[in-house]
């Protein structure tokens, strides 16, 4: 079914049609929604609308919290992205993801105390992520707490370099 | 809101009333002399053609299949009054001969004199400014405090400082001076560091590049070779250097603290970021977390980009940062910052919290949406349309040739953008502000200058490998303003770092005074200050950068003209 979402699309469909309150479903169609190539803005209505009403029948999809969550960040609805992404880190304790945007988002509306617990949660889940890190740092460096601060800022140094695509890769 | 001129119907001077006019006002020895060139544009800003500018000179970029990255990274430009007539005359850099690029027949710089009638007369050999290395960049100041504007032009190779000898004519005193900065210069900044009252200058380094070290990278999946990602370089260390007040400099780059920081640096800005007195640095660079150099006071520099948070990304990754700029667009007190990056990166426009940090605006402030495809590299905040308020422009242009085989929404030729302050927000009136906003080009070097001295400030950009473009503002003159020169006594000559507040009614501003910003680039030195629809300014008072330090209060002033102030004199002129 790889690249062809028409039908794919159609399959998802149909499946709804004759089983509504399927749980994944909507789910699935959602994601087949934003993956398409070039999605346009009434893609992304809809998927978000499946996703939505997958959350009405399994109010315990994290993904989907997790996807609407970053939805809302990609359209600076701070709130709600804060609000999905804690539902979806909460429902998911192994989702780091969702600590990642959860503590982002907190950052972002400058709530750096509230941050620093889901951030504290994504660089242990998400050990290499320098994003994660960074965020911490800041969260950290922004509640007046330096000396831990400088600690993420000096590992997200250490990710960032490393992370730095050598000649070979730049080819 | 901004829909063109208020009044197009408006009688323009004749040339014979403009000549007549000028006669008087020679006769009468006044300053300043205001140009009302004839325009039917409806537009903010039209473009200046050669053809009507004198200035046909053009930039060649030395484009070479071995795709060496300087070719693609020049040039800059500036206005300045290099002979003290009270006209903005303009400078323009080109490449030139270096290891990797031996032009036939050599190439050089151009310093066009303004001719005060709206023409420019290349006097460049005359004055002795032709250069003829691979230029990048120019940053204007009188180093040596003989009230006449010295150049610094930055080059991949060696750099030239040309001191002005006060009678048209330029002498190199590089080497005298100390400050050929062998290497890759990139944009350099006039300032005084030390607040000794003379003025240090700053060359920003690019990264370790020569035509042996020119990596074979940029094969991409197009199967065709483009300009390398600098990721691939080396980082280098920019230089600092003492103005030691006898026409030398010393390299203080190490004891300062600025060596000991590798960067990719492209743009750079000096301004005083904490309110202390004390000037600091804005470093854009490329691929590696930019700088932000607190002085200490002390003579050295810390440098807190991260912890201020304006060396990476929102998400922690360091980005493609170009041209900068610091402005006080907020007017809270305290100076914000600008970073143009490339494209799908989104520029960053940097609100100070006045603790040492800055946020991200870019998204709230509509910056990001209108940046989010393009590649940034002159810029500046200025109140186009005299209104009180900072405005934004931005020259844009992708550095891969051939960026458009790889990604659709990117094009190598960008078309220029301008913001309009409007509230919170940076709104773009780029499609309804003339067709040359709409013209795709490589534009690289941005300046800001009046050059018709009618209180419209005119932006000029240096295109990679074509005719620069000078673009008449049309615009800020159907608003009152005032125009500013400031000369430092104490304090350095070119008064960096004052601060002018001045009151209109309800109209209270305050305007800082930075040192470059911009890209590769320098601009006129004047201040105007826009008064909207007010008639009088009840007061102006200028804040002069230490060692004066001094405040002085001002009533009693005209508007719709220049005047000058000099530091510690009663009465402007």
């Amino acid at each position: 079914m790889q690249g062809k979402w028409d039908e794919a699309q159609r399959e998802y469909e149909e499946m709804i049609e004759k089983e509504p309150h399927a749980p994944s479903v909507h789910y699935l169609l959602g994601r087949l929604l934003l993956s398409r190539p070039e999605p346009d803005a009434s893609s992304a209505r809809r998927a978000k609308e499946e996703f939505q009403k997958e959350i009405q029948i399994d109010p315990r999809n994290a993904g989907a919290e997790y996807i609407l969550g970053e939805m809302a960040r990609q359209e600076s609805q701070w709130e709600e992205a804060i609000s999905r992404f804690s539902r979806a880190a909460k429902l998911d304790p192994a989702f780091g993801d969702a600590f990642m945007g959860w503590g982002f988002c907190l950052v972002n509306r400058k709530r750096y105390e509230e941050a620093i617990a889901p951030l504290q949660s994504a660089v242990r889940l998400q050990q290499g992520n320098p994003s994660a890190h960074y965020n911490l740092a800041v969260a950290l460096s922004r509640s007046g707490k330096k000396e831990e601060a400088e600690k993420e800022f000096a590992i997200h140094r250490r990710l960032t370099q490393k992370s730095a695509p050598t000649e070979e890769k730049a080819q | 809101m901004l829909t063109g001129l208020k009044n197009p119907g408006a009688r323009f001077l004749t040339r014979r009333d403009l000549l007549t006019g000028l006669a008087a006002s020679a006769l009468a020895g006044a300053y300043p002399r205001v140009l009302r060139a004839s325009s039917t544009s409806e537009f903010p800003f039209e473009q200046i053609p050669a053809s009507a500018s004198g200035i046909s000179w053009m930039h060649v970029n030395g484009k070479s299949a071995e795709k060496y990255l300087p070719e693609t990274t020049g040039a800059g430009c500036a206005f300045l009054d290099y002979d003290n007539d009270g006209w903005m005359d303009i400078y323009l850099v080109n490449s030139g001969r270096c290891d990797f690029y031996v032009p036939d027949p050599p190439l050089r710089n151009a310093l066009y004199r303004n001719n005060r009638d709206g023409t420019f007369t290349d006097v460049t050999q005359k004055a002795g400014v032709a250069a003829g290395g691979f230029g990048q960049g120019v940053a204007v100041g009188d180093y040596d405090r003989d009230g006449f504007p010295d150049l610094y032009v930055t080059q991949y190779g060696r750099s030239i400082l040309f001191h002005n000898n006060g009678d048209g004519t330029f002498s190199d005193v590089t080497e005298k001076a100390g400050v050929a900065a062998p290497g890759w210069a990139s944009s350099a900044v006039w300032f005084d560091y030390d607040n000794d009252g003379l003025l240090d200058l700053f060359v920003a380094r690019f990264v370790d590049f020569s035509k042996e070290k020119n990596k074979p990278c940029g094969v991409h999946d197009d199967g065709k070779r483009h300009y390398c990602i600098p990721q691939i370089y080396q980082p280098m260390p920019s230089w600092l250097f003492h103005n030691n007040g006898d026409g030398t400099f010393t390299d203080v780059s190490k004891t300062a603290g600025i060596a000991s920081h590798l960067g990719k640096a492209w743009g750079v800005v000096a301004s005083d970021i904490n309110n202390d007195g004390w000037m600091d640095l804005f470093v854009a660079n490329d691929t590696v977390a930019n700088f932000l150099f607190v002085n200490s006071g002390r003579g050295t520099f810390a440098e807190i980009g991260t912890e201020a948070g304006v060396a990476f990304s929102a998400s922690g990754r360091p980005r493609s940062g170009m041209g900068v700029d610091a402005a006080d667009f907020n007017q809270d007190g305290w100076q914000d910052l600008f970073v143009a990056n490339i494209d799908r990166e989104n520029f960053a426009i940097y609100q100070n919290n006045h603790d040492n940090t800055f946020d991200d605006l870019a998204i709230p402030t509509g910056i990001a949406r209108s940046t989010k495809f393009m590649s940034g590299w002159g810029l500046k905040f200025f109140d186009y349309d005299n209104d009180g308020d900072l405005d934004l422009f931005l020259a844009n242009g992708n550095p891969d040739d051939l960026i458009g085989s790889l990604h659709s929404e990117v094009t190598y030729e960008e078309p220029l953008l301008l913001f309009h302050k409007n509230g919170k927000l940076f709104e773009d009136v780029s499609a309804k502000s003339g067709p040359v906003f709409s013209m795709p080009m490589s534009s690289r070097g941005l300046a800001l200058g009046d050059f018709n001295n009618d209180g419209a400030v005119d932006v000029l950009i240096s295109v990679n490998n074509g005719a620069p473009l000078l673009l008449r503002n049309n615009l800020g003159r159907q608003n009152h303003w005032l125009g500013v020169q400031l000369i430092g006594k104490k304090s350095n000559p070119d008064a960096i770092g004052a601060a002018v507040t001045y009151q209109a009614g309800n109209l209270i501003r305050r305007r800082v005074k930075v040192g470059g910003g911009s890209y590769l680039s320098s601009h006129d030195p004047r201040i105007v200050l826009g008064l909207g629809k007010r008639e009088t300014i009840d007061w102006l008072e200028v804040k002069w950068p230490l060692p004066g330090g001094g405040t002085q209060h001002f009533r009693d002033l005209p508007i719709d003209r220049y005047i000058t102030i000099v530091e510690g004199e009663e009465k402007w002129k």
